[in-house]
C-alpha cells in the first residue's frame, strides 16, 4: 500500500470528491435498484455555500487517498 | 437492521477485505467471477425516501463521500475495480446478481478497457487579473494597439486606451479558449481516453478565479510519471500568465465506465 499517496490527500476538497463520485460509474438505473443518489453538483454548490466556513474546514480534514498535485 | 446492500464497486479479483481495519463492515459477494465489494446498510439511513433526505445533511453526504471514495481506492491498490456511482443500493442479494448477470459482458469489456489505469482529474482555473497584467506579452493585438498609444497624441491615446481595454476582455476571452484547449491537448496525448465535465461557476468553486476546463484523464500506470512531470512542466511555463492548473489522483475510472446490458437481453 502506498501510504504516502495518503498523507498528501488531506487538502482534497468535498468539491473534488463530489465531482468525481456524483452520477459516475457504474449508474443504476430500474427496479432492480431501490435507490441511487441522483443529485447535481451544481446544485449541491448553493448548499456548500450554506456550510459555515468553520464545518467546511472541519469537512476538510477527513481523508481519502488521491493526492493533489 | 441491516439488510439492504451497498455497492463500492467490483473487481474482477477476490478481493482482500482484510486489509481494511477502519472499514471493517466491508464484505464481498461473487458472481459469474465478479467479485462486488459491498456493505450492508440500514433502511433507516439509504431507503429511497431516507437516502434523499439525508442527501441535504452535508455532513452526512461528506463522511458517506469519503468513505465511498476511501473503500474504493484501497481496493484500487489491490485489483482493477469498476466503481460505482455514489449512494448505489440493492434491495436483495438476489437482485445484485441479476444485475452482475445482466450486465456481465459490459462489465467485461470494461474491466479491459480500464485494466493497468487510473483516472486523473484536470481542472484549469484562468486568473483574469493576472493575465490582464500579461496581456501586452500574450496578445499581438494587444501589444500593437498599446504601441499605437504609445506614439500617440494624448487625446487619441486616451480614446485608444477605451478600445484597448474593450480589445482586452476578448483577447483574454479568446486566450482562456486557446490554453484551455493545449491543457486538454497536452494531457490528452498522454492519455488513453478523456472526459469534459461540466465547467462549475465561481459560487460553486468558491474561487476568485474562473474554472475554464474539468477534464478527466484516463492514463496508463507506466505513463503517470510524464503525466505528472507534464503538469510540472506547464506550471512553470504558464505561471505567471494567470493559468492555474489544479490535478488530482489517481481515482478510480469514475468517468471511464459505460455500463450496458448485456446484448442478448431484452
Amino acid at each position: 500500500m502506498n501510504h504516502n499517496v495518503v498523507d498528501q490527500s488531506k487538502d482534497i476538497t468535498i468539491l473534488e470528491l463530489l465531482d468525481r463520485v456524483l452520477n459516475k460509474g457504474v449508474i443504476l438505473t430500474g427496479d432492480i435498484v431501490i435507490s441511487v443518489a441522483d443529485i447535481d453538483l451544481v446544485y449541491l454548490g448553493v448548499k456548500l455555500m450554506l456550510c459555515s466556513v468553520e464545518t467546511m474546514e472541519q469537512l476538510k480534514l477527513g481523508k481519502s487517498v488521491p493526492e493533489k498535485l | 437492521m441491516n439488510d439492504l446492500i451497498y455497492v463500492y464497486c467490483i473487481s474482477n479479483r477476490l478481493p482482500d477485505l482484510s486489509l481494511s481495519k477502519e472499514h471493517n463492515d466491508l464484505k464481498y459477494i461473487m458472481h459469474n467471477n465478479i467479485f462486488a465489494v459491498i456493505k450492508y446498510v440500514s433502511e433507516n439511513e439509504f431507503s429511497d425516501e431516507n437516502l434523499k433526505k439525508n442527501l441535504s445533511d452535508m455532513d452526512w453526504l461528506e463522511s458517506r463521500v469519503r468513505e465511498h471514495i476511501e473503500v474504493i481506492n484501497l481496493l484500487m491498490e489491490q485489483n482493477t475495480v469498476i466503481p460505482f456511482n455514489f449512494g448505489s443500493i440493492f434491495q436483495s442479494e438476489i437482485n445484485l446478481k441479476k444485475f452482475i448477470t445482466d450486465y456481465t459482458d459490459s462489465l467485461i469489456e470494461n474491466f479491459s478497457h480500464i485494466e493497468g489505469k487510473e483516472e486523473w482529474a484536470v481542472k484549469i482555473y484562468c486568473n483574469r487579473k493576472a493575465l490582464c497584467e500579461q496581456i501586452d506579452e500574450l496578445s499581438e493585438d494587444a501589444a500593437a494597439l498599446e504601441k499605437q498609444i504609445m506614439a500617440s497624441s494624448p487625446g487619441k491615446a486616451f480614446l485608444l486606451k477605451r478600445k484597448k481595454t474593450d480589445l482586452i476582455e476578448n483577447e483574454m476571452d479568446r486566450l482562456c479558449k486557446v490554453f484551455g484547449q493545449k491543457y486538454y491537448d497536452t494531457f490528452r496525448l498522454l492519455s488513453d481516453a478523456t472526459y469534459l465535465n461540466n465547467i462549475l461557476p465561481q459560487d460553486v468553486t468558491e474561487r476568485d478565479d474562473t474554472m475554464i476546463l474539468n477534464a478527466a484523464f484516463l492514463v496508463k500506470k507506466t505513463n503517470v510519471g510524464d503525466f505528472k512531470s507534464t503538469v510540472e512542466d506547464l506550471r512553470k511555463k504558464d505561471g505567471n500568465s494567470g493559468f492555474v492548473i489544479e490535478t488530482t489522483g489517481p481515482w478510480a475510472p469514475f468517468s471511464f465506465i459505460n455500463s450496458k446490458k448485456n446484448h442478448n437481453e431484452p
